[in-house]
């Protein structure tokens, strides 16, 4: 079953999210994916994520794909002006990429490359539009093309984050499923009670959120997130918590089991987890769940 | 100069439905020498909109006012006490000036009668050329004072691409090869050695990249 036919079954689906090596050393992201193929439905490639240069997300999602794996594949505006994303579109497909997460990307300045030239010829609204009209057989120059993909497609949304409106992250969210988005990513979520006020505001309430796990790797980690990253929040029992835990590592693994399991019990369609590159703990997380 | 065109008056009347009283509202700095938004263009959009107006049976005032510059908080301080009589401005300065004047009066809705293009100069009369894109680390020591960033297509930093000829850039005869301009100008002075120089790779971070820019001065600031 595709990842589109298990949540339209109202099957509960793990996603990892799993990033392109920086190089061409594929072996460890693979095996990554093998260690996980039988718990985890679908794996989240990131498009130069915190905009870190990186193998594009097409190739690596490709690979994961001629593995048998199913990817979804993050379409990003940063890089590539309107013909670049419909090109590497029609080939995503063509390789057999189904499932794509739309994503503005972040300023270069915040990564690797920062005297790099931001794109954003599209917006990740623009961007759903265009893939819409792909799906239809037009590209955006309104020429009909020779076979038209189909995806099934998701966009990020920033519900759950502190300091957001929940109004307007509702219409948001409307707007973007009116321009084809199935599914919407959030940010971080360690308090599941800050989705409440988007999910009340949703027609179809929590079905088509998938909330993002994340995966915190030291005390030191959790408390710059809360002092530092606006949209994340941590409550102050965590950090708390991973103050009085012995043994750190084990704790911030059990904090983000806790953190899916709870998700799931409210009735979420789906998880996302995220490592930030500590790929080689997803295992004992999924064991664990 | 900031170069900027006029909006057609079709574009323009929509916003101003419902408005009884509109203020147009010039500046006599870049747009009155490229001829776009000072007192002279001010008359003519006030008579067309009165026209327009009296077409509609409407009664609308249409008043005129051309600051001195409208990207200056000094000059702008004129309009306090007369603002108020207007339910609406369109300013025709460019969109730094517009954006200053909504900024100055928070309340007031303002609308653009100009589409700003580019900062350039006039070749002749009735014609502007771009010159400039502000891109923060000019390279025209290294390009005979010749800019590849706004006059090249592809904002080439190290020779032509393989659609130059015969001087001309592949998007067509009317338009220059930036990176011919160059090699003459640096054949006229001498300087051919500037060409075989490599420009190391852009560091767009001073131009757009790094989000809205700003220059801070210490040493004048009050
Ligand atoms: S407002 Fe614009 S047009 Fe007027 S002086 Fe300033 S920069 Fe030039
Ligand atoms: S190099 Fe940059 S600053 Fe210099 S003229 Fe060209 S765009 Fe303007």
């Amino acid at each position: 079953m595709s990842l589109k036919e298990k949540l339209a079954a109202g099957e509960f689906v793990l996603l990892a999210e799993l990033e392109p090596p920086k190089g061409v050393h594929v072996a460890p992201m693979l095996d990554h994916a093998r260690r996980l193929k039988e718990r985890v439905e679908a794996f989240l490639v990131p498009e130069m994520h915190q905009a870190v240069m990186r193998m594009s997300a097409l190739g690596a999602a490709f690979l994961l794909r001629q593995e048998g794996m199913e990817p979804v594949m993050q379409v990003c505006c940063r890089d590539r002006n309107r013909l670049a994303l419909q090109g590497d579109l029609l080939a995503a497909f063509a390789c057999g990429i189904e499932n794509l997460l739309v994503v503005s990307g972040e300023d270069p300045s915040l990564g690797d490359h920062h005297r790099a030239r931001a794109v954003y010829d599209l917006s990740a609204l623009e961007l759903l539009e265009a893939i819409g009209g792909l799906e239809r057989g037009r590209d955006l120059a309104g020429v009909d093309l020779e076979g038209a993909p189909r995806f099934f497609t998701g966009a990020t949304t920033q519900a759950g984050s502190p300091g957001r409106s929940a109004e307007l992250e509702a219409e948001d969210i409307a707007q973007r499923m009116r321009a084809g988005a199935r599914f919407f990513l959030t940010p971080p979520i360690f308090d599941p009670e800050l989705l409440e006020p988007v999910v009340r505001r949703l027609d179809q309430g929590r079905q088509a959120l998938v909330p993002t796990v994340l995966l915190l790797k030291s005390l030191g980690m959790a408390r710059y997130i809360e002092r530092n990253v606006p949209h994340i929040r941590i409550p102050p029992e965590t950090i708390e918590r991973l103050q009085r835990a012995p043994d750190k590592v084990r704790e911030c693994v059990q904090i983000a089991v806790e953190g899916i399991r709870a998700l799931r019990s409210r009735g979420y369609p789906a998880v996302a987890v995220a490592t930030l590159g500590w790929e080689d703990k997803l295992p004992e997380i999924v064991e664990a769940l | 100069m900031i170069v900027a065109e006029r909006k057609p008056i079709e574009e323009i009347l929509p916003w101003l439905e419902g408005a009884r009283s509109v203020l147009v509202l010039g500046c006599n700095e870049c747009v009155t020498v490229c001829e776009a938004g000072g007192k002279k263009e001010v008359g003519m959009l006030a008579s067309a909109l009165r026209l327009l107006f009296a077409k509609e049976g409407r009664e609308v005032n249409v008043g005129e006012r051309t600051l001195e510059r409208q990207c200056d908080p000094e000059y702008l301080d004129e309009l306090r006490d007369t603002i108020d009589a207007y339910d609406a401005v369109v300013s025709l300065a460019c969109g730094v000036g517009i954006q200053f004047t909504a900024e100055r009066y928070p309340s007031k809705p303002v609308y653009p009668g100009v589409n700003t293009c580019f900062m350039g100069a006039a070749l002749e009369r009735g014609v502007w050329a771009e010159r400039c894109q502000g891109c923060g680390q000019c390279l025209l020591a290294l390009t005979g004072a010749v800019c590849p960033v706004a006059r090249c297509a592809k904002r080439l930093l190290n020779g032509p691409c393989g659609g130059s000829s015969a001087g001309k850039c592949e998007l067509g005869p009317e338009v220059d090869c930036a990176w011919q301009l160059i090699i003459d100008r640096l054949k006229a002075l001498g300087r051919m050695e500037d060409y075989e120089r490599l420009i190391p790779v852009k560091d767009w971070s001073k131009d757009r990249a790094g989000g809205p820019r700003k220059v801070v001065r210490e040493d004048v600031r009050s």
